[in-house]
Formats: structure tokens, C-alpha cells, sequence
């Protein structure tokens, strides 16, 4: 903002971000200090907080004991293949709705996203029981095409609000110089809208991954994503919690990478593009 | 070429729109309003461990608000979420304004705000079980520090159980809040800034008198947003507290989900999530009647 802000002002306000920057953080970092202690350190009181014998017993013990690459594999398909999907099926749709629109536009996407606000228990069982009958029960195909349709609102409104952006001019150029509609979307409309389709592919990477009402209710073994890996390891006594912790961290840190070097993406999906 | 194309194009163009929009509707009609209609169907039946077509009236519904575990569930998502709306509300936009400041580092700080909402529910539950046990969580470390007397065990307390919840729940949520709100802050006029600054109206007056008011739309945007999160609240409860100690810390969508697989009771966990559908509706639909309804006409 355009204030004068006065040096010693914007020093106080900088410290002052930052320590509450670092109090919600606290949370986070102490998941990953714990995961490097024994469990003993771990439930020590007063609780050590940083010297302590740091040991990868926890990690290793976590993989030994379940097999931690195969639920990062089926993270990393479930939550890719649902975002791919999603955008081969939302790009058309998008694109018909912000340069083609109707009366019903508008409506239409209401009426999509509302979706999103109703509860998911309420489809949760006929899903279920088409899954069964489909023998898709616990396979990760079937999570992708459920996790697809959950995020598919947030998607198309992602890419209609990056689309509209875009000034119709360049598509009546390229349709003079004789494109058609399949070049029109490949070769002028993709290539602009690249970083929209960025984000939005970041934001729902993001939100699959975190799945957990499907996943946990629709996944037993084989196709179980890291959200189930984590859950498992809860243990109402509270008896493992440097495990819990380590197992925690492997989980989380694939996002924590991601979200870092791609925050600026990430903020702007996450308000529609209002922030740049 | 242009002229001979312009015709035909155009019809085809329109058809083309509507064929490229055309899976999604038909997705999302089908999975969707098929579901539920379904579900809303089987709600009247008697259906125990499978979907039986065996109408039996209201009958569950009565069931259901006899039942204490629902009035309880229902109860702790009405505390949980009217707390939870305003305190991300206040908590968010107080953390936007503060990063509105002219920060050093504001992108760093920013993805570290936010850095909760990254992680999920699961993740979340499980490290605030921890940080709120008594044993080796906050109590030990204050009354390390001295304070002997402290007390602040929320999750073995049933009274308070589903606050222990709450203050997870907006850990997570508030960076979010504040990333939608620092754009609603970002998107106002800077010589608002500048003629509140020269009539003399301190910083914290302009922004309830002027600030606030101007970003209406947005505030709407946020408790839409809150709101929608409130209903689902499922996996947190799940990874935290499992709906304990006993049934303190139930919720609706919890019920629903126990009741289909865990108490093979599939018609009582029907109308338990119908009421959840119904209750969404009565403000769905008043809102969107508000907000879009209203400028159609004008």
C-alpha cells in the first residue's frame, strides 16, 4: 500500500510476522524434530527441543514396517492421475465457457461449484456400492476417478477465471489466419494460459494429496495414499509418537518441497487469481 | 476462406461449446444428483446392512433425533462451527493486515502462514493430539516454565474436547483465510489510504470504518469457504480425537459414516446425512438467492 510506513514502523511489523510466522510453524517444526528423537526423548518432560541424540531409527523402523514407498507411489498416481484427468476434462469445458458463453454460463458454473458444498457423506455410499459392483473397490484407478470428480468444480472455475483473462482479439486473429478450433486450443489457447494451468494443476496436486474422507473409506490395502499411511500409525494410547512423527514427516514433506517452490502459483490458485 | 467459413462456423463453434462442457455436466449430474437423490430414497427404508427398497416412513428420522449421539454431534458442529467462522474470520484478515504492512521477506512468510493448510486434516489431527496432550504437550512445557498450576487439557475433557478440535481446525484454516483476504486488501484503492491518512483517521478506525465495509464481497467469499469446510468436518475429528473421549467430540459427518460401516445401520446413516444435505440447502440456497439472484434483474 501506498502509505508512508516510517522505517522503525515496518522493522516492528517485519519482527512481528515473523514471530507468529514462526508460531504456527512451531507445530510443524516440532513434528520434524521429533521423528529424529528416541521415543523415550520423545515423551520427555520437560520436552528437549533441540539437544538430543538425533537418530533415523524412527525412519527406518517406519519403512521396515510399512512399506512407505508404495503408499508415496500411490500418492504420487492418485493425486497426479486425478489433476491430469481433471484437466483434460476442464479445459474444454472452461474454454467453451469463458469464449463461448450462454445464458446458462453463469448458472452453470453456480450450480458446479455449489456442489462442493454439499456434504460428501451423502454420496458417499452409492459410491461405494458402484465401486463394489465395478470391483473398483481399493484399486487406485478407482480413488483417481473419484478424487477427478471431487476436485473437477475447483478445477473448471479455476481455468474459466484464468481463460477470461485472455482477450478474445487473439483467438479472432488466429481463426482469420485460418486455425481451427483443435489448433485454436492447442497452439493459442494452452501456451497462454499455461501458468493459470499451472496453478491450478498445483492446487488440486495439493488437495488430493490430502484427501482423506475418500480415501480412508474407499481404500483398504492396496491402493491405501500416504493420508492412510499416517492414519495407521495413530494409536489412541499415544505410545509411538517419534514414529508417528517420522512417518508424519515423510508424508508431509513431498508438500512442504512443493508448496516452497511454487508459492507464488500457489497463492494465486488459491484466490482465483487475484493475487499475482 | 473467411467469408465462406463465417457461416457454418459459428454454428459450429456454439455446438462445439456445448460438446466441450458436455462431460463435465454429465458427470457431475450423474454422480451428483444421482447419488443423492438416491440416498434421500433409501432414507425412508429399513435398510440395515444392505440397500433394502423397505419403506418404512420417517421412521428413521424419528430414530434419529431420538438418538443422543446425533443430538451431540449436531450440537458440537453448531459450537465448532460458529466459533470457527469467527475467529478464521478475525484471525485471517488480522494476519492479512499484518502482512499488509510492508513486510520484509512477505512471500517467505506468506507460504509459511499458509504451510498449515498444505498439510491436510490427517496431519493436523495428529500433531495437535500431541501438542494438546497433558502429559508432554503445552501443559508440561508451561508448567516446565514454572506455572505449576497451569491446566489446559482439552482433549480428556469432555466438556471441552470439541474446543481442542477447534483451535486445530483453525490452525489449519486461517492461512487460507488470510491468503483470500490479503487479496481483498491488495484490490483497495490506495487513495483511500492516502485521504484517510491526511483527515487524520488512525490506521485501525480506517480499517473497521472503511476498510472492512469496502470488502464486503470478499468477507462473503471467506465464510462461504469456512462455511463449506465446517459441514464436512470428518477427517480431523477422525485423526485427533476418533470422537472421544467416549462420544464427546462426535460429529455429523462422523455419525453418518459409523453408522454405514461400522453399525451396518445404512438407513439411519441415510437420514443422518440427508439432514446434513438439508441444513447445507436452507443456506445454500437463501445466499446464492442474495448474492446472485439480485443483480440479474438490476
Amino acid at each position: 500500500m501506498a502509505r508512508a510506513v516510517s522505517q522503525q514502523r515496518k522493522i516492528i511489523n517485519t519482527v512481528l510476522a515473523w514471530a507468529v510466522g514462526l508460531l504456527i510453524f512451531f507445530p510443524i517444526l516440532w513434528t520434524i524434530l521429533t521423528s529424529f528423537k528416541t521415543e523415550a526423548t520423545a515423551i520427555a518432560d520437560p520436552p528437549v527441543f533441540l539437544f538430543f541424540d538425533w537418530t533415523l531409527e524412527n525412519y527406518t523402523v517406519v519403512q521396515e514396517r510399512s512399506d512407505y514407498m508404495r503408499f508415496l507411489w500411490n500418492s504420487v498416481i492418485i493425486a497426479g492421475g486425478s489433476t491430469l484427468l481433471g484437466i483434460v476434462i476442464a479445459v474444454p469445458a472452461a474454454w467453451s465457457m469463458a469464449f463461448v458463453p450462454s445464458k446458462r454460463t453463469k448458472d452453470i458454473l453456480l450450480w458446479m461449484l455449489s456442489t462442493k458444498m454439499l456434504p460428501a457423506v451423502g454420496v458417499l455410499y452409492p459410491i461405494y456400492l458402484i465401486f463394489i459392483q465395478m470391483g473398483l473397490l481399493d484399486t487406485r484407478i478407482g480413488l483417481t476417478v473419484v478424487l477427478m470428480l471431487i476436485n473437477l468444480p475447483i478445477i473448471v472455475w479455476m481455468l474459466y477465471t484464468y481463460f477470461k483473462e485472455i482477450p478474445g482479439e487473439i483467438l479472432e486473429a488466429a481463426r482469420m489466419d485460418g486455425a481451427g478450433l483443435r489448433e485454436e486450443i492447442l497452439y493459442v489457447l494452452t501456451p497462454m494460459a499455461i501458468p493459470g494451468i499451472a496453478s491450478t494443476v498445483l492446487l488440486n496436486i495439493i488437495l488430493a494429496w490430502n484427501e482423506a474422507f475418500w480415501t480412508l473409506n474407499l481404500t483398504a490395502a492396496k491402493a491405501a495414499p500416504l493420508t492412510a499411511f499416517i492414519a495407521s500409525y495413530s494409536s489412541p494410547e499415544g505410545l509411538f509418537y517419534a514414529k508417528l512423527s517420522a512417518a508424519s514427516t515423510m508424508a508431509i514433506a513431498p508438500i512442504l518441497i512443493l508448496g516452497w517452490f511454487s508459492q507464488k502459483q500457489l497463492v494465486r490458485g488459491l484466490t482465483f487469481g487475484a493475487v499475482k | 476462406m473467411s467469408y465462406r467459413a463465417k457461416r457454418p462456423n459459428r454454428l459450429f463453434r456454439n455446438l462445439s461449446a456445448k460438446i466441450a462442457a458436455l462431460p463435465m455436466i454429465v458427470t457431475a449430474l450423474c454422480v451428483f444428483i444421482g447419488c443423492t437423490v438416491w440416498t434421500v430414497l433409501y432414507s425412508f427404508t429399513k435398510s440395515r446392512m444392505l440397500p433394502k427398497a423397505d419403506f418404512v416412513g420417517l421412521l428413521q428420522y424419528e430414530r434419529l433425533w431420538d438418538t443422543r449421539r446425533w443430538i451431540l454431534s449436531v450440537e458440537n458442529l453448531a459450537i465448532f462451527g460458529g466459533c470457527m467462522m469467527v475467529l478464521s474470520l478475525v484471525i485471517g484478515f488480522s494476519l492479512a493486515a499484518l502482512l499488509d504492512q510492508k513486510i520484509r521477506f512477505e512471500n517467505a512468510i506468506r507460504t509459511i502462514i499458509l504451510y498449515p493448510f498444505a498439510l491436510g486434516f490427517v496431519v493436523t489431527g495428529l500433531v495437535w493430539q500431541w501438542i494438546l496432550n497433558p502429559d508432554f504437550g503445552l501443559q508440561s512445557v508451561v508448567r516446565g516454565f514454572g506455572w505449576a498450576g497451569f491446566e489446559f487439557d482439552p482433549l480428556f475433557d469432555v466438556d471441552i474436547v470439541i474446543y481442542g478440535v477447534l483451535i486445530a481446525a483453525v490452525w489449519q484454516g486461517s492461512g487460507f483465510i488470510m491468503i483470500v483476504m490479503l487479496a481483498g486488501l491488495r484490490g483497495i484503492d490506495q487513495e483511500i489510504w492516502k485521504a484517510a491518512h491526511i483527515d487524520g483517521i488512525p490506521a485501525w478506525k480506517t480499517y473497521v470504518v472503511v476498510i472492512i465495509p469496502m470488502m464486503r464481497p470478499v468477507f462473503v467469499t471467506a465464510l462461504v469457504l469456512i462455511a463449506s469446510g465446517i459441514i464436512k468436518v470428518y477427517d480431523l475429528v477422525k485423526a485427533q480425537t476418533n470422537g472421544g473421549p467416549g462420544i464427546a467430540s462426535e460429529v455429523p459427518a462422523k455419525y453418518v459414516i459409523d453408522m454405514m460401516f461400522n453399525n451396518l445401520n445404512l438407513g439411519q446413516g441415510f437420514a443422518a446425512s440427508n439432514m446434513m444435505l438439508l441444513s447445507v440447502l436452507v443456506i445454500l440456497i437463501p445466499w446464492a438467492y442474495l448474492e446472485f439472484g439480485g443483480k440479474k434483474h438490476a
